[in-house]
């Protein structure tokens, strides 16, 4: 490890800019939000896939293996959980890939607007099909 | 794209990796909510768009899916080791190696048991 900041000579000019708090600003938010979500998804995806492809066949999971998982609050709970943080882990993932790709201003303006309105979009609808199903 | 080109080790590729598989399971769940809401339209619609995952393209794909989960998964969690552990950065390289030996292991294991219905001649189509 290097010296501790306190230990190094530094310009006085230069003090009150090292003692200010880094700022917490959206960005900051966003790193953070990716690592605590990323964190929840391994398990929320994982344990989804596992259920729903290996402890059973994907062809058994039809209306009827639904309507019985969604008689349960707490599966409806579960899935919205993965729907919500899902998609708005993956929104920001995007929103940095467009960020970085995208050159021209106007191209990546039109990009990050069809992410956002097609995620908005799916995340309503995927919601009201949770909250709205009766089996 | 060359100007993003870095020295080309462990860390780039994990990072490549990383924006490929997010890539491909986001755009996998934005589907699967489409195929999953059908369920409110007409049920008997749901099940038939839902018997197409059992064709052996669709399972190869889904293989594909557990792989991506998998590796973005595990890669995810060597970021955040790397990222809040500093003395993590020095096994950057065999975390790495293992992101790949666990999800390499486990596509393999779970794709048996998806591919199982096609190996086993249940499924031809």
């Amino acid at each position: 490890m290097s010296r501790r900041l306190e230990e190094r000579p530094v310009a006085s000019a230069n003090r009150p800019k090292l003692e200010r708090r880094p700022r917490q600003n959206f960005e900051t938010w966003s790193w953070y939000f990716m690592r605590i979500s990323g964190l929840v998804l391994i398990f929320l995806a994982l344990a989804h896939f596992t259920i729903t492809h290996i402890v059973y066949d994907v062809v058994e999971t039809d209306a009827e293996f639904v309507a019985e998982r969604w008689a349960n609050p707490l599966w409806r709970a579960y899935d919205w959980t993965l729907l919500a943080l899902g998609l708005l882990h993956g929104l920001n993932g995007l929103r940095w890939i467009l960020d970085d790709y995208i050159r021209a201003p106007a191209k990546r303006v039109t990009a990050k607007a069809a992410l956002y309105s097609v995620t908005g979009f799916l995340f309503f609808y995927g919601t009201l099909t949770i909250i709205t199903y009766g089996g | 794209m060359s100007s993003t080109v870095y020295k080309g080790k462990s860390g780039q590729w994990a990072f490549i990796g990383h924006r490929v598989t997010g890539f491909m399971v986001f755009f996998f769940l934005l589907l699967h909510v489409v195929d999953v809401s059908l369920i409110n339209i007409d049920p008997e619609l749901y099940n038939e768009v839902h018997h197409l995952y059992g064709n052996v393209v669709l399972r190869l794909f889904e293989v594909g899916l557990l792989g991506g989960l998998l590796f973005h998964s595990f890669n995810g969690l060597r970021i955040v080791m790397v990222d809040f552990f500093p003395g993590a950065i020095r096994n950057e390289k065999s975390m790495f190696t293992a992101v790949l030996a666990l999800t390499g292991i486990l596509t393999i294991v779970g794709g048996y048991v998806i591919m199982k219905p096609f190996i086993d001649g249940r499924i031809l189509s």
